[in-house]
């Protein structure tokens, strides 16, 4: 198997006292999609947070694509799409402006617009474009975020909660964006509570608990009423 | 059989209700009080103190100073002048808190908005709260503090306390009348065209006070406010004549009562009427602009319409350019003067935003942060937009204020300019220390959201006021000194210094832990 795309060592992270993340090891490979389960407060939005580059490492080794993120931030950040746990969109600016200063930031090519129209069009906002996002509801907060995170084909997709709050035609175009991501190479880390999506969107997940990985499981094993036990036993 | 309560049940209902939202205030405090902790409980509890003692001070220092009424066996003719002004100072604590209240749509909350939701929070203790945010605020701070230092001065030291009771209870009636105000200035807002019925109104008055000021009619005008019934009442405290004292703080209890009785009941109304230009604009379509041509293009043209998207900033914005501008224009200020004006507007600026300049990111703060740039120029675009927010505003307001100022000679304009950049440069250099040093997560689209919590606010602003006035002073000084070239040889140390501090903030901001911090609090 080829080196992983995404290297995790001994994650750690501290908010003053609070150990947020306590010793995090993970590996995703190119073409593949990990899921993050875990209760409230298991450390999964850090983790994507330092994966996105938006929250340093307080200890341990993260690399992406063999950057440090610790020294090479700014690389990383042009390898990743993220869509965060929260929110995601700045509030009085429209989904257009977002994708326009996404695409300069990222130096995306001329015609980077037919490809963000599709994913509009994609996620059913293709017609509120130009609306501006404080109106949004929550959900399509949401598809929006995927949106952002996906529309420059990133080596890394990351999604934190991407179901959330999401209707089944924008939970149906997430996983078309995951399974399209993976099949050009990239590698999906996907954060989610809802076990069953989880498992269909990936074929890992990693199970945290305290900010600690308690278990690493193919995802099959985690699906029916089966994985519904293995799932509730690993939360306790 | 019907259910229905019958009218006297609901009679009986009533008056639980009001009562209800009335000691509903009290838990709303002690929640809002049990936010601060360890440093920043007893942060504020120096403040309170620290407010009181100088309202004290306020109060009763002035009455022992040179020329005050009985100072060194001298009458009451001596402090005349200020006894003269008194009435007008008194309806000035009204204007500037109506206009106070009227441009944060109805006065601050005692819970922010997005946190009042989960509890049922009746429009009569919303009301109760931002009367009793109202103090928390430095210029009715300063307004207050003039008004009862002046009336020390008038009285001296015989019968002080008596005298200044109708001057506390003034305060108190001033800022129910400006609540009451405010919420049917915003009842009115909230209704059909309301937007342009309330413009066509304060221009209505703009127009009036400039009539008033062109035929000379507004000192006479002035002269004959009823707050001259205040002054008298301090008088009758002051030589003890207690028959019309009494009268007087009767009817000033009986004003306040009314006053905060008919705020309840506009509040209610303004309740029962959706913000519609809040919604309008959050709902509204944005025509498609062209690519942006650099990274720095794109940050800016993000952060500009966090700024004039958003309803209560480009209100406040407006009522900060016209309003100084108009004061001026009435008082006709010299050329020298204004260099005080500046200072204030940017202040003003910087107080409804630029003290906490992420939270305009909100939520999309995390995604802001993820993408692959530079902090410098992620922080330079900042400095930009509030750079040309506050300059653009202090213009407005020095373009009105010229106009009764005659022709400048270059020495006053130079240092009117130089006024203007160096505080500007010092502002925005405090403004964006603050939101590094200490960021809060508030939820901007509400008019009445500040972007610190209350007595933070206070903080903030009783030191850009300070900084501000003093560097303002300098220049009103070197604007008559006939050389100009004083004028640019202060500004330029002054210009360096904050340029350092600013570019030492800008080192804090690359620093990841102390951006996560940042853009963590803010996204929350």
């Amino acid at each position: 198997m080829s080196s992983p795309v995404v290297e995790v060592s001994s994650l750690w992270v501290r908010f003053g006292p609070v150990d947020a993340v306590r010793g995090i090891d993970l590996r995703v490979h190119a073409g593949s999609a990990t899921a993050l389960l875990g209760r409230n407060g298991a450390g999964k939005s850090t983790t994507m947070r330092v994966l996105a580059g938006v929250i340093p490492p307080t200890g341990g080794l993260v690399t992406v694509a063999g950057h440090d993120i610790r020294t090479d931030a700014l690389t990383v950040k042009r390898l990743t799409g993220y869509c965060p746990d929260v929110g995601g969109l700045v509030p009085r600016a429209t989904p257009w402006e977002h994708l326009q200063l996404a695409a300069r930031l990222r130096r995306l090519p001329d015609g980077w617009e037919e490809r963000a129209r599709d994913l509009l069009e994609q996620f059913d906002l293709g017609g509120a474009a130009h609306r501006v996002t404080a109106g949004f509801s929550h959900g399509m907060g949401r598809r929006m975020s995927v949106v952002l995170a996906a529309f420059h084909d990133p080596a890394v997709l990351l999604l934190d909660e991407p179901f959330d709050g999401v209707d089944p035609l924008g939970v149906e175009a997430t996983m078309d964006v995951i399974a399209d991501a993976r099949a050009r190479g990239a590698a999906v880390l996907v954060s989610t509570h809802l076990r069953e999506l989880a498992v269909q969107a990936c074929e890992h997940a990693i199970v945290l608990r305290g900010g600690s990985a308690v278990a690493e499981v193919s995802a099959h094993d985690m699906s029916g009423e089966e994985g519904a036990g293995v799932y509730r036993a690993l939360l306790d | 059989m019907s259910t229905a309560r019958s009218w006297t049940e609901r009679a009986r209902d009533r008056e639980p209700e009001a009562r209800r939202a009335t000691t509903d205030v009290v838990p709303l405090l002690r929640f809002r009080g049990a936010a601060l902790r360890g440093r920043s409980r007893r942060t504020a509890l120096g403040a309170f103190g620290v407010i009181a003692v100088l309202t004290v001070l306020a109060a009763w220092l002035p009455a022992y100073l040179p020329g005050a009424a009985g100072s060194d066996g001298q009458t009451l003719v001596l402090s005349a002048d200020i006894l003269l002004l008194l009435p007008s100072a008194y309806l000035g604590v009204l204007v500037i808190a109506i206009v106070s209240a009227v441009a944060s749509g109805g006065g601050r909350e005692l819970l922010p908005r997005e946190q009042a939701v989960a509890f049922p929070v009746s429009p009569t203790t919303d009301h109760l709260g931002a009367l009793l945010m109202a103090p928390l605020n430095i210029a009715w701070l300063m307004q207050g503090w003039t008004v009862l230092g002046a009336t020390a001065f008038v009285v001296g030291t015989r019968g002080l306390p008596a005298a200044q009771v109708p001057v506390l209870l003034w305060l108190f009636v001033a800022t129910a009348l400006a609540q009451a105000v405010a919420w049917t200035a915003e009842w009115v807002r909230r209704g059909p065209r309301g937007d342009w019925t309330l413009r066509l109104l304060v221009l209505v008055l703009i127009v009036t006070t400039a009539v008033l000021i062109a035929t000379d009619r507004l000192v006479p005008l002035l002269d004959e406010a009823p707050t001259l019934q205040v002054a008298l009442a301090a008088l009758y405290g002051s030589g003890g004549a207690w028959a019309g004292w009494f009268t007087a703080i009767a009817w000033l209890v009986v004003l306040g009562v009314l006053a905060v009785v008919a705020g309840a009941l506009m509040a209610h109304a303004v309740s029962r009427r959706p913000a519609r230009d809040e919604l309008r604009l959050e709902s509204s379509v944005q025509s498609p602009r062209t690519n942006p041509a650099s990274d720095f293009a794109a940050l800016v043209r993000t952060d500009r319409v966090g700024i004039w998207r958003s309803v209560p900033l480009r209100r406040g914005l407006a009522v900060l350019a016209v309003l100084p501008g108009l004061v001026a224009l009435a008082g006709a200020l010299e050329w020298a003067m204004l260099c005080i004006l500046p200072g204030l507007v940017a202040s003003g600026g910087a107080l409804l935003f630029g003290v906490n300049s992420w939270c305009l990111d909100g939520r999309g703060a995390l995604w802001r942060d993820s993408l692959p740039v530079a902090a410098t120029v992620a922080f330079a675009s900042r400095v930009m937009v509030l750079v040309e927010v506050l300059l653009l505003a202090s213009l407005l307001t020095l373009l009105l204020a010229s106009v009764r100022a005659g022709v400048p000679t270059l020495s006053q304009l130079v240092a009117v300019l130089c006024a203007t950049v160096v505080v500007t440069v010092q502002v925005v250099g405090a403004s964006l220390r603050w939101s590094v040093r200490r960021p809060f997560s508030v939820d901007m689209r509400s008019a009445r959201a500040t972007p610190a919590p209350p007595l933070v606010m206070v903080g903030y602003s009783a030191r850009l006021a300070l900084s501000t006035t003093l560097t303002g002073m300098m220049f009103t000084v070197t604007a008559r000194i006939s050389d100009w070239h004083w004028s640019v040889l202060i500004a330029v140390p002054f210009l360096l210094f904050s340029s350092y501090r600013l570019v030492g903030t800008a080192q804090q901001w690359a620093d990841p832990v102390v951006r996560s911090r940042v853009v963590a609090t803010v996204a929350s």
